[in-house]
């Protein structure tokens, strides 16, 4: 498995070095927006800071609330084109 | 180890499909996250629930979408009741005459800058004389354009003195005047002309002294502008004098005769004094310096006119060239002369007139009784 992460580290850090990790997260962000997944999880967040009182709340809370559900809000065909372009970009580079 | 050396082919695509999930779940997560961290700051900065109201102000607020108002519910003209301060003048406008007004206080525009410039030009001069008390108030009180509106109404007033219009207006005043100062019988109606049969012999007399007095084909009734009214001829009005008094009747009687001078020598010194300093051209007829002067003046107070009655003599002395003679005897020889025959009789009734002949009233009565 040590081939495996080591190989996981060596795919990160070409990500980055290309700037594709930013590219691929500008192009997340614009399509979440986009999609109302931003509205979406706002109005969820307004849920949990109620629940929780206004001075209560902290990045963790929010963080455990709100992840599971942004995980699965994404739309399928976001999801879709974003795994098209890793899938690009990997092939792009491992044949080099 | 390097990409180049990655097997992508056979049992490692599952683990490159893998690879490809775990790098698109991090970049959810963060973009999850960069949500969390954006809402969490905006709890506590307090700006979070910023736009989302409770429903009573909600109400309270709504948009009003209804004919005549505006989305506040107010009347959207509201502003034609509005008013503002003139800051020359500190007085206030209505919003709509605000900018013409503006336009003159200040002396902008084309007019306005052409009534500057006189009144500048006209200060020079007045600054000398003591009479204008009214308009060196107004220099004190900053509020110029008024006084140079006042003075170019005079001064018009002086160019159009010829205008049919303005001898009729001053018919209008001479009676008004004439009736509250004199003891002359001046109540007719002046606007419809008059009808010579209801007057009797002193009227008529009296009448074509002062006015044109034609008597019109149509009307019938007599003219009753001055007597250079330009409607008719001097043979037209020689006629009329010969038809109503007689073959012995005055030919002409001067203009300046002893009726209006009577009921105005007042505003007639005034203006011709005003004339002086504002002009210098002595050489005016005192007839359109009387007819410009009572449409202007005839509601000014007495103060003043006693004022200028002081200082009357002495101007009059200057301009009028010297004739001499007591007030009452020039008065008493003039109203002889007008209503029997004179007509070298004008350069004499420029002085009468600013003699002022008090005591002629009586006087000239006494001589139409004479005459009749």
């Amino acid at each position: 498995m040590s081939k495996d992460s080591q190989m996981r580290a060596a795919i990160n850090q070409k990500l980055i070095e290309m700037g594709e990790r930013e590219r691929l997260k500008e192009l997340l962000r614009a399509k979440l927006v986009e999609c109302g997944w931003k509205d979406q999880l706002k109005a969820h967040c307004k849920d949990v800071i109620r629940e929780k009182g206004l001075e209560h709340v902290t990045v963790e809370d929010l963080v455990t609330e709100v992840t599971p559900k942004g995980r699965a809000l994404v739309p399928d065909s976001v999801k879709k084109e974003l795994l098209q372009r890793i899938r690009a970009f990997l092939a792009q580079h491992a044949t080099l | 180890m390097k990409m180049e050396d990655m097997p992508l082919s056979g049992p490692d695509n599952t683990r490159l499909e893998a690879m490809v999930h775990d790098i698109y779940s991090e970049l959810v997560e963060d973009a999850c996250l960069g949500l969390c961290f954006e809402v969490h700051r905006a709890v506590k900065q307090g700006y979070f629930f910023l736009d989302e109201t409770d429903q009573e102000s909600m109400k309270e607020f709504e948009i009003v979408d209804q004919p005549g108002v505006d989305i506040f519910g107010q009347v959207y003209n509201q502003w034609k009741n509005k008013e503002c301060e003139c800051p020359n003048c500190k007085r206030l406008i209505a919003a709509s005459r605000f900018a013409p007004h503006l336009e003159k206080c200040l002396g902008m525009g084309r007019n306005s800058s052409r009534i500057a410039n006189r009144r500048l030009a006209s200060n020079n001069n007045m600054s000398k004389s003591e009479s204008d008390q009214e308009d060196n108030d107004d220099l004190n009180d900053n509020d110029w354009s008024y006084g140079a509106e006042k003075k170019s109404k005079k001064r018009k007033s002086d160019k159009n003195q010829n205008s049919p219009r303005r001898s009729k207006s001053l018919k209008h005043k001479n009676g008004e005047l004439g009736g509250s100062v004199s003891s002359e019988p001046y109540k007719y109606n002046y606007n419809t002309g008059i009808s010579y049969e209801t007057l009797g012999p002193d009227e008529v007399r009296s009448l074509l002294t002062t006015q044109c007095g034609v008597i019109s084909e149509h009307t019938k009734k007599m003219c009753t502008r001055s007597q250079r009214c330009p409607q008719h001829t001097d043979e037209q009005r020689r006629a009329v004098r010969v038809f109503l008094l007689g073959p012995s009747a005055p030919s002409l009687p001067d203009a300046d005769a002893v009726v209006e001078s009577d009921s105005f020598d007042i505003p007639d010194g005034q203006t011709l004094m005003s004339r002086l300093q504002w002009e210098d051209s002595p050489d005016i007829s005192p007839t359109d310096s009387a007819s410009s002067k009572a449409s202007t003046n005839h509601s000014d107070s007495r103060k003043p006119k006693k004022k200028k009655r002081t200082s009357l003599g002495l101007n009059s002395a200057g301009g009028g060239g010297g004739v001499g003679g007591s007030g009452c005897l020039t008065g008493g020889s003039v109203g002889v002369g007008g209503s029997s025959s004179s007509s070298s009789q004008s350069n004499i009734s420029l002085s009468t007139k600013k003699k002022r002949p008090k005591l002629s009233a009586p006087s000239i009565s006494s001589i139409y009784d004479d005459l009749n």
